[in-house]
């Protein structure tokens, strides 16, 4: 991936099309050092109150708990052999912010995440006794627990069925648009018609580069959608807000 | 507070408590067991009298003591001709000498070993099976105690010995040896992108190496050779004495703070694995070889004196999740009192079922707490 360059505001959810191997995973995982690249650097310009700078840092300067205090991660899943209480997952956010006791504002930022998502009947319930969809948002509830400013979701619907892809967008978009607080969220999707509804700006990534990135009603036209994905398709309006891809076949 | 909070620090509080209980259990079970044995003048109740006695002589005269064990350390390397006093030296005591030699040499350094071996190997356990995610793994997998066996094989059939002093030259060797081990350990987690299955792979395969080379010498040892290198593979408490305990002891009491400082970041690494520990400020390389430096070593310097014992750092973690769940703050301690335990009752067993025969713990162990263990898991209907 070479010269890409994009900002982003906040109370603002970006989505990130493209192909398998275009480089949508890669670029959020460098974003929190994941990943490292092999060559060539990563800035941020941070306009966040605890990080705010006005030159380029340069990512590979940060630790990682200065890093994770400020960007959150969102696998597609999350697998393991020792399940915890879901409470237990989600205090795992606030890692970066305590040493070795739990202190009570902890426990209740957690409490409040976990009401927040309406996860509070999970809270001592095993992480592997639930659902996909209520796994995924308990790691959403851990993220938000994490207090970052940046959210970075990794394809957070690929795994589930579509009343919890529903669910877990509009969670997302919850979280985002609440004005309480200033955060937004970066997204690698596959789904276009879902990242055209819930997301307000698109990234289409291209060949390891940026083609198109601004509202969904500019970026999906038919022909970027023929050149990035191979396929046909007609684009209809639903409302002012809404578009809608509809994929006849492939080119 | 919110109600969802309060109940996490009940949930908390209870899981202390039980940790608490264990102790004080542990603590009672090494008690009884001081007073349990074979020797025909020596009944319980007897041994009990003595320990209390004893227990109150050794803190009301601190001070003679403190001169006994003085004379130990000094008095015996400027002559060749002095015994060893025993620290209670010159006060008059409440049983015979063979009362108290039975006791003091012979239970009280054994159950001792099994406190601190049980403590070392299950934490070890515990450890490894948190960095490196996966439950099928114990102390013995990453090839440490190969490498002791190894070692003890070269001691024993070649003769090839690192250390000169008979007493302490299988067990030198066999720690030199796991020693090496570690340094491998060390030398992979150099590798940058080394992978917590890669360590277990390689684990394996020392363990194939130092299997065969040993196959390769018991094939040319003698009769009384194999026998020596048979009776070391069992894993028995009654070799290390009370100096070696001491020994043990304060190894691991410098190890385990170091362990317990690393339980959150053992926490995120367990239950999420390496992208979630980045994403949560834990760098997963770095304290996953430094977890598994520090548990090889806690195993590497127990089963250099007692032999082989793997059980108990497969078993005591996963029978302590079942009670304090994955949170390595608890888990830690849990699974230190729980291998304690686990090694005085299946010692004790193996010294009193068959009187005057000794079976060795590590087998002991293996036959009483293996159907335990399965009986656990499958009574959860299998969810581990």
């Amino acid at each position: 991936m070479k010269d890409i360059s994009f900002s982003m505001k906040s109370n603002e959810v970006v989505a990130i099309l493209g192909i398998n191997g275009a480089g949508k995973s890669t670029l959020i995982k460098c974003l929190n050092r994941i990943l490292s690249p092999k060559s060539g650097d990563i800035h941020i310009r941070p306009h966040w109150s605890n990080l705010k700078e006005t030159n380029l840092i340069n990512i590979s300067s940060l630790d990682l708990v200065e890093i994770s205090k400020t960007m959150s991660y969102v696998p597609q899943n999350v697998a393991t052999s020792f399940p915890m209480d879901v409470f237990d997952v989600v205090l795992l956010g606030r890692k970066p912010h305590l040493s070795w006791r739990i202190s009570d504002e902890d426990r209740d930022k957690v409490s409040e995440t976990l009401r927040y998502l309406n996860l509070e009947d999970f809270a001592f319930r095993k992480f592997n006794q639930i659902s996909g969809g209520e796994r995924q948002r308990v790691i959403i509830a851990k993220a938000i627990a994490q207090d970052p400013n940046l959210f970075l979701f990794d394809e957070p619907t690929s795994d589930l069925d579509l009343k919890n892809q529903i669910q877990i967008m509009k969670c997302i978009r919850k979280i985002i648009k609440d004005k309480n607080n200033s955060k937004s969220a970066l997204i690698a999707i596959h789904d276009i018609n879902i990242a055209a509804k819930y997301s307000d700006k698109i990234l289409l990534l291209n060949n390891g580069s940026i083609m198109a990135y601004g509202p969904p009603s500019q970026v999906l036209t038919e022909e970027n959608i023929a050149e990035v994905f191979g396929v046909k398709c007609s684009i209809s309006s639903v409302d002012k807000h809404y578009i809608r891809v509809d994929v006849d076949d492939e080119i | 507070m919110d109600s969802i909070s309060l109940q996490h620090v009940e949930k908390g509080k209870y899981q202390l408590l039980i940790i608490l209980g264990l102790a004080v259990f542990t603590l009672l079970s090494a008690v009884f067991a001081l007073g349990l044995g074979s020797s025909s003048n020596l009944d319980m109740v007897t041994s009990w009298k003595i320990v209390i006695s004893d227990t109150k002589k050794f803190f009301l005269n601190i001070d003679t003591v403190a001169d006994n064990l003085w004379y130990n350390l000094t008095a015996c390397i400027s002559s060749s001709s002095c015994e060893d006093r025993s620290l209670l030296h010159g006060i008059e005591r409440e049983g015979t000498n063979i009362q108290n030699a039975i006791i003091w040499d012979w239970r009280f350094p054994r159950i001792l070993t099994a406190i601190v071996g049980g403590i070392a190997l299950a934490v070890a356990g515990a450890l490894m099976q948190g960095c490196l995610g996966n439950p099928l793994v114990s102390p013995l997998t990453l090839g440490v105690a190969s490498g002791a066996a190894l070692g003890a094989a070269f001691a024993i059939v070649l003769g090839f010995t690192i250390l000169s002093i008979p007493e302490l030259a299988i067990v030198a060797n066999a720690f030199f040896f796991s020693l090496v081990v570690v340094t491998i350990i060390i030398q992979l987690g150099k590798i940058r992108s080394i992978s917590a299955e890669s360590y277990i792979l390689v684990g394996i395969a020392i363990t194939f190496i130092c299997g065969a080379i040993v196959s390769t010498m018991q094939y040319f040892a003698t009769d009384a050779q194999l026998s020596q290198l048979a009776h070391w593979s069992f894993g028995s408490l009654s070799r290390p004495s009370g100096g070696n305990v001491i020994l043990m002891g304060l190894i691991l009491a410098s190890l385990l703070p170091t362990a317990l400082k690393w339980s959150w970041d053992l926490n995120t690494l367990s239950m999420g694995g390496d992208e979630f520990a980045i994403s949560t400020g834990v760098n997963p390389s770095k304290i996953r070889k430094n977890i598994l430096i520090v548990s090889a070593l806690m195993t590497s310097i127990v089963i250099a004196f007692t032999g082989l014992i793997g059980f108990v750092g497969l078993a005591a973690p996963h029978m302590s999740r079942l009670i304090v769940g994955n949170d390595f703050r608890k888990l830690i301690p849990c699974s230190g009192l729980f291998g304690a335990f686990l090694m005085i009752f299946a010692d004790t067993l193996g010294r009193t079922l068959f009187a005057p025969i000794v079976i060795p713990v590590g087998v002991m162990l293996s036959i009483i707490g293996g159907p335990f263990f399965m009986y656990l898991l499958l009574r959860r209907g299998g969810h581990h």
